[in-house]
């Protein structure tokens, strides 16, 4: 089996650089063919993995070097399940994004490809590596990769959007290598297994609660997690909408889950990491899926909307995670997949909007989407899944996450999360009432709408865009058992690294069955108030504006789009994590 | 173990911060980034340093006491990203010009709302 190991990052990479040498005197559309039968094979190869991985780690050392005597020498990566079904998963969205891309990027011939073919090999490497500083590696490639493809358009505004995004994930990355450099100090090494005997050996030491800070505020900044979110909505709007997908869909919950493998594969012995994680981490998952939910309720530039409903959900994932549960780690999986899956559909559908209706503005666009209207029912299909209708994989990670928060005595962090999913829920299902079925007239707004006229290209049949959505939607609503039966088994692996799976983990005593209901209803509450605001009574519409209006102002100077504010909040999420480290221990 | 290279990292880290959050230009924006990540450079190398000891090339050589080549291979992957940062940044700041004519951070923000 181990053969497999490395194909995942090897047969992109050298099916980039041919493309890259060969792109200019290929057919045109032998780039797409090939880079989609790419994604498909790393898709098989992954889940291959996934399923053999089960019964224990796939190693494979790179060029043969392993260890002399106890000393680790040599790079690997250990393959377990919990990775190569991320890895898989990877594979699957660039696939369906690949096909949604046909023939878009035709203006500069192969280079979309071989950028996202690299982006995908960082992914899988990211995922299935076992050293820090290969970690690392991946980590940047995937980072350039992201930049150079949210500047396509190169107007204004994604150019200033790339801008800010490159400023803050090199520094992120800078965090990252002067945490490298901390923990290299004290133990000389970088595999994570010997990382990890050290950490045990003394979790209280400085150096590793240093390297500690450094290392999760890298990997929360990709994360987008508060205070350090604000570069994501910048960059989610700008891009053109396949590269969104991936973006929303795998980078920035991979990027936390960097702080998920480090935390069970180096840092779990420290009892001060650990209890920091418990606490603070589970703030500011909280904090992240509360903003994002209330931000994305005030915006009415669709791809903002949902980047905004990414930080959201991907601070779900936080909070789940700092549960440090096993069965809070299965629902991390699951709800990781769910919202992968739905959130790529859904941004195939804006960028199905931009090139039929050549815009992207909920407001400019009301009832205009009636043209296209199956792509309405799909939307509307994704604004429940995101509110938490009880169904699908979403719903399933719900389910274990609520499970193990109420077991671990955290059901404020649950019940946050559930408004937060209402929150992100509720906009997206007011955009699709007002832009599908005409409703929620706003007088005289109509010219107060994004700046930049955005258009993409529409060389594609409809059924070609709605397609890749589609397909997505239904496996985001497939029935969850045997993924979730998976989940449970992948978690003992990720926690215990090294070991087999041998038996998955129990599922706790279930929350209420009304729980995701009541979710459902709220987010439909909530964009009903929104679309009809001229029949709800006066007193309360502005009782609630008493509300929103003081937050609104709070929360928005912080996306401020000046890089130097973002930065600013980088260095105070910095000393926070310090200051909290420091106080734990 | 002598303090000066840490605080020189440290220091250059703040000061490159600094310069990041107060650039009224993007040009040098990306010159206090690249300070910024020069405290990495001078943080791995003094990891890697021992007093006294040679530079870790063995050929022709006996084995002996080395300063840690391992932390210089991170210097120099840590210098590739470096460069490949700093050319795209000031790929885009050219291109940002051509469209808007300036590059104050002030006067450039992406999309609103």
């Amino acid at each position: 089996m181990t053969p497999l190991v490395p194909l995942p990052v090897a047969v992109p990479i050298t099916v980039a650089a041919f493309l890259l040498a060969s792109g200019h005197f290929l057919p045109r559309r032998v780039p797409d063919l090939l880079a989609m039968a790419t994604a498909l094979a790393m898709t098989v190869i992954s889940a291959v993995m996934a399923t053999r991985s089960v019964s224990g780690p796939l190693t494979y050392w790179f060029g043969g070097w392993s260890t002399i005597g106890a000393q680790v020498v040599g790079i690997r990566f250990q393959v377990d399940p919990f990775g190569a079904a991320l890895a898989a998963f990877a594979g699957l969205l660039f696939f369906a994004t690949f096909i949604f891309a046909w023939g878009v990027f035709e203006k500069i011939g192969a280079l979309f490809h071989v950028l996202m073919l690299f982006f995908l090999a960082a992914i899988d490497g990211f995922v299935l590596t076992h050293d820090l500083f290969n970690l690392f590696v991946w980590f940047e490639v995937m980072s350039v990769a992201a930049f150079s493809l949210t500047a396509y358009r190169l107007e204004a505004s994604a150019l200033e959007g790339a801008m800010n995004f490159t400023v803050t994930n090199s520094l992120a990355s800078f965090c990252v290598l002067g945490g490298i450099g901390l923990i290299y100090l004290r133990v000389g090494a970088l595999d994570f297994s010997a990382l990890s005997q050290a950490v045990a050996a003394d979790g209280g030491d400085p150096l590793f609660l240093g390297s500690f800070a450094l290392l999760a505020t890298g990997f929360l900044i990709k994360g987008a997690m508060v205070p350090f979110q604000a570069w994501l909505s910048d960059t989610h709007a700008v891009a053109p909408s396949p590269v969104s997908v991936i973006f929303s869909g795998i980078m920035v919950p991979v990027g936390l889950f960097g702080v998920v493998r480090l935390y069970f594969s180096v840092f779990a012995g420290s009892g001060v990491i650990t209890t920091v994680l418990n606490t603070l981490g589970l703030w500011i998952g909280v904090a992240s899926a509360l903003l994002g939910g209330f931000m994305c309720l005030t915006q009415r530039h669709l791809k903002r909307l949902l980047a905004f409903s990414t930080i959201s959900h991907v601070g779900v994932m936080l909070a789940a995670f700092a549960i440090l549960s096993a069965p809070a780690q299965a629902g991390f999986l699951l709800y990781l997949l769910g919202h992968g899956l739905t959130k790529g559909a859904l941004f195939m559908l804006s960028g199905l909007l931009l090139a039929t209706l050549g815009g992207i503005d909920e407001i400019g666009l009301r009832g205009l989407g009636r043209q296209v209207w199956p792509a309405g029912i799909a939307f509307a299909v994704g604004g429940l899944l995101l509110g938490g209708a009880p169904v699908g994989l979403m719903d399933e990670g719900t389910r274990l996450i609520d499970a193990a928060a109420s077991q671990a005595h955290r059901d404020w962090a649950a019940l946050a999360c559930l408004l937060a999913s209402a929150l992100t829920g509720g906009a997206v299902l007011r955009a699709t009432g007002r832009i599908f079925l005409g409703w929620g007239k706003v007088a005289g707004e109509e010219e107060r709408g994004p700046s930049e006229q955005e258009q993409e290209d529409a060389n594609r049949p409809l059924w070609l865009l709605l397609l890749p959505a589609v397909v997505l939607l239904c496996l985001a609503l497939a029935e969850g058992g045997t993924i979730q039966r998976y989940a449970r088994l992948a978690v003992v692996a990720l926690m215990s690294p090294g070991q087999a799976a041998h038996a998955p983990v129990p599922v706790p005593k279930p929350p209420h069955p009304i729980l995701p209901w009541i979710s459902t209803l709220l987010a439909l509450l909530i964009a009903a108030f929104d679309l009809f605001r001229d029949r709800i009574p006066h007193s309360i519409l502005v009782t609630n504006d008493r509300i929103t209006t003081p937050l609104r102002h709070l929360l928005e100077p912080m996306h401020s789009g000046r890089v130097g504010d973002y930065v600013a909040w980088i260095v105070a999420g910095l000393a926070m994590l310090a200051i909290a480290l420091s106080v734990a221990s | 173990m002598n303090w000066i290279p840490w605080l020189l990292a440290g220091w250059l880290f703040f000061v490159g911060i600094y310069g990041v959050i107060s650039s009224r230009n993007y040009v040098h924006l990306v010159g206090c980034l690249a300070v910024v990540q020069s405290s990495t450079y001078v943080l791995l190398l003094s990891v890697g340093y021992r007093q006294g000891a040679g530079p870790p090339i063995f050929f022709h050589i006996p084995p002996g006491r080395a300063v840690d080549p391992v932390v210089q291979a991170l210097v120099l992957t840590d210098i590739v990203v470096g460069a490949t940062i700093s050319a795209l940044l000031l790929a885009l700041a050219l291109q940002v010009h051509k469209v808007k004519g300036t590059l104050d951070p002030d006067q450039l923000r992406p999309l609103r709302r």
